[in-house]
């Protein structure tokens, strides 16, 4: 094999074969970025809320000129409730309860002030919320209120204060370390609570209590109001039934669509993505033909060889192998190559992306290893195909 | 493999000569193990294209190639491969070296394949030949007639049923060419082979058993 490798290489342009690492490089490392980032990023959009199942929708009254204008209430009244209540589509009808007092409370992280705010609170029923209800419950007395906070609120704590403040970055296995204090006031009473915070939901947009909590202190701090409820959380059989949208046109009833945003997020994060890897897959075709062109070249420039070893006695296999060794050694370098670029850059932005989404799914370089090899194999697999036939038209006498 | 016979073979080259004469093409002539054949011919008969016919490199005739019992028009590459590796053996009359290797490795390139001979045995066919020196020159520094002597040791480093020459003396004088059909026709007859040369006028002063005129 020494030999044949000395008398092939006869010929071998250095430069064209860099030319052809680089290319296919470049080529490599688009495609499979692009598909790492993808799966890298897709969490973000589509994970799941874990306080809130995906078939609990919440709904609320139109807010229209006509309404503000003339005064007219957008909260539900009781006979609304019932009606819904009454439909085949809604397996379960929850309403939320906001308090009718004076709430201001004063978050801070490791006993840095980090908000000062009025705040409101709102209970669901305990059965929609998906905590167990060891954490999810308030005894009448006592001074610690579990409370659910919107993950916006710890997006622009991490990303916007933690950082400014070289402050830890909260996750949701260090809840712990917020501290919230909760300070209401009415009807003649003035109490202060601490708040536990159990967790952050990104499907609801508001500081959640337990509904026992709520009916309690709304008793206690302000017995003499009430108002109705204007937002309801219900569980649908299919999200998608058609009996549904239309009750909820009828009736004027918004359905807050945080999950349709995502959709058309992640679908435009699909398309561009798609987009970045049909770049790196030209490259990646394109940087193909340069092997393709420059091996040719070389059998071409080598075929009188190549038919004199055939004559002695090489089988095409035999002459076909160094070439075949040769592409798939630039092959298997090119893999490697582009996976140790990957992995610095992964490195790189999963930094800001954990930065931002401290939750999210860290994730691993499988669909990388996975698409590396497929591309890595198609390649390699064309490539010895070429050089096969291109022996076997040598041996045929048709070149 | 024991015979080579052709069968009516006629070149497609020469379909449209009229007064062919020749004891080779359109006869059915049969070439057997063990024993010593000259083809003799002007240039231009046909002798390359007799070798090129048997070795599987060209295969423009009418007529048949039978090995054995077997039309070589069956054979697939690997028994081609099979056959130049293990039963037929060729000296090319342009030789086929590798100009870029020097000589020693010129043989060398085909006894790895074969593993057929020692070292010592090639060095010892180069000193017989009087090119012992020549070892690491280059193919290409080398004159025509010291080639001849490298393709035809590299001829020798395989087994074979049968050796095909073409004009392996054209360039060679009277004493070499002596010491070059001795060592030929002592590794044919160790292992049994049969010996087909082909000439143009001057050819190895051997005890041809059949001329063939082409």
């Amino acid at each position: 094999m020494n030999l044949v490798w000395k008398l092939l290489r006869q010929h071998i342009s250095i430069p064209q074969f860099v030319g052809f690492f680089f290319a296919n490089l470049f080529g490599m490392l688009i495609v499979l970025l692009g598909f790492q980032f993808y799966k890298d990023v897709l969490p973000v959009f589509t994970s799941e809320d874990s306080f809130m199942k995906a078939d609990y929708v919440i709904v609320s009254k139109k807010i229209g000129m006509g309404s503000t204008l003339s005064g007219r209430s957008n909260a539900f009244e009781s006979s609304e409730i019932e009606d819904l209540r009454n439909q085949p589509f809604a397996t379960k009808v929850g309403a939320f309860t906001t308090t009718e007092y004076k709430v201001s409370g004063n978050m801070g992280v490791n006993g840095t002030s980090v908000l000062n705010s009025e705040l409101f609170f709102e209970s669901i029923p305990d059965s929609f919320v998906d905590v167990p209800l060891s954490l999810w419950k308030y005894s009448e007395g006592s001074k610690e209120v579990p409370v659910i906070l919107p993950r916006s609120y710890i997006a622009m704590y991490n990303f916007g204060f933690a950082q400014s403040h070289s402050l830890p970055r909260i996750s949701d296995g260090l809840v712990g370390m917020i501290d919230l204090k909760i300070f209401v006031q009415g009807n003649g009473h003035k109490d202060e609570y601490k708040g536990k915070v159990i967790g952050f939901s990104s499907r609801l947009n508001t500081l959640l209590v337990p509904q026992a909590f709520m009916d309690w202190s709304n008793q206690y701090y302000a017995p003499n109001e009430h108002s109705d409820p204007t937002r309801l959380i219900l569980q649908i059989d299919n999200p998608a039934n058609e009996k549904f949208s239309q009750y909820t046109e009828k009736k004027g009833i918004e359905i807050e669509n945080d999950k349709l945003n995502s959709q058309k997020t992640t679908y435009f994060l699909r398309m561009m993505v798609s987009m970045v890897m049909v770049v790196g897959l030209v490259i990646s075709i394109l940087s193909f033909y340069i092997l393709m062109l420059s091996i040719y070249l070389l059998v071409q420039k080598n075929s009188s060889k190549l038919e004199n070893l055939l004559l002695i006695g090489y089988s095409p296999n035999n002459v076909a192998r160094p070439y075949q060794l040769l592409t798939m050694f630039l092959n298997v370098g090119v893999l490697l190559l582009a996976w140790t670029i990957l992995y610095f850059i992964r490195d790189y932005y999963m930094g800001f992306i954990e930065t931002l989404f401290p939750d999210i799914d860290k994730g691993n370089v499988l669909p990388a290893v996975v698409l590396g090899v497929a591309l890595f194999l198609l390649v390699s697999i064309c490539n010895l195909l070429a050089i096969r036939h291109k022996i076997t038209r040598i041996w045929k006498r048709k070149e | 493999m024991n015979s080579i016979k052709l069968n009516n073979v006629l070149p497609h080259v020469f379909e449209q000569v009229s007064d062919l004469q020749s004891d080779v093409w359109k006869k059915d002539i049969c070439f057997e193990k063990g024993h010593l054949y000259l083809v003799e011919a002007a240039s231009g008969k046909g002798k390359s294209t007799f070798c090129s016919y048997v070795i599987g490199y060209r295969h423009d005739y009418t007529g048949q190639v039978v090995f054995d019992q077997k039309d070589v028009r069956t054979f697939n590459v690997n028994n081609w491969v099979n056959i130049r590796q293990k039963h037929i053996s060729h000296l090319f009359q342009e030789l086929r070296l590798f100009p870029e290797l020097t000589a020693m490795e010129n043989v060398k390139i085909k006894n790895d394949l074969t593993g057929f001979k020692t070292d010592k045995q090639i060095v010892q066919w180069f000193d017989m030949l009087g090119i012992g020196d020549k070892l690491d020159a280059k193919i290409g520094r080398m004159s025509f007639g010291q080639q001849q002597r490298v393709a035809m040791i590299r001829a020798l480093v395989q087994p074979f049923d049968f050796i095909l020459v073409d004009e392996p003396i054209s360039h060679l004088d009277d004493h070499n060419s002596q010491i070059m059909g001795d060592i030929m026709m002592a590794e044919a007859k160790a292992q049994g082979a049969g010996v087909i040369v082909t000439s143009i006028g001057k050819h190895m002063k051997l005890d041809y058993e059949k001329t063939l005129m082409l």
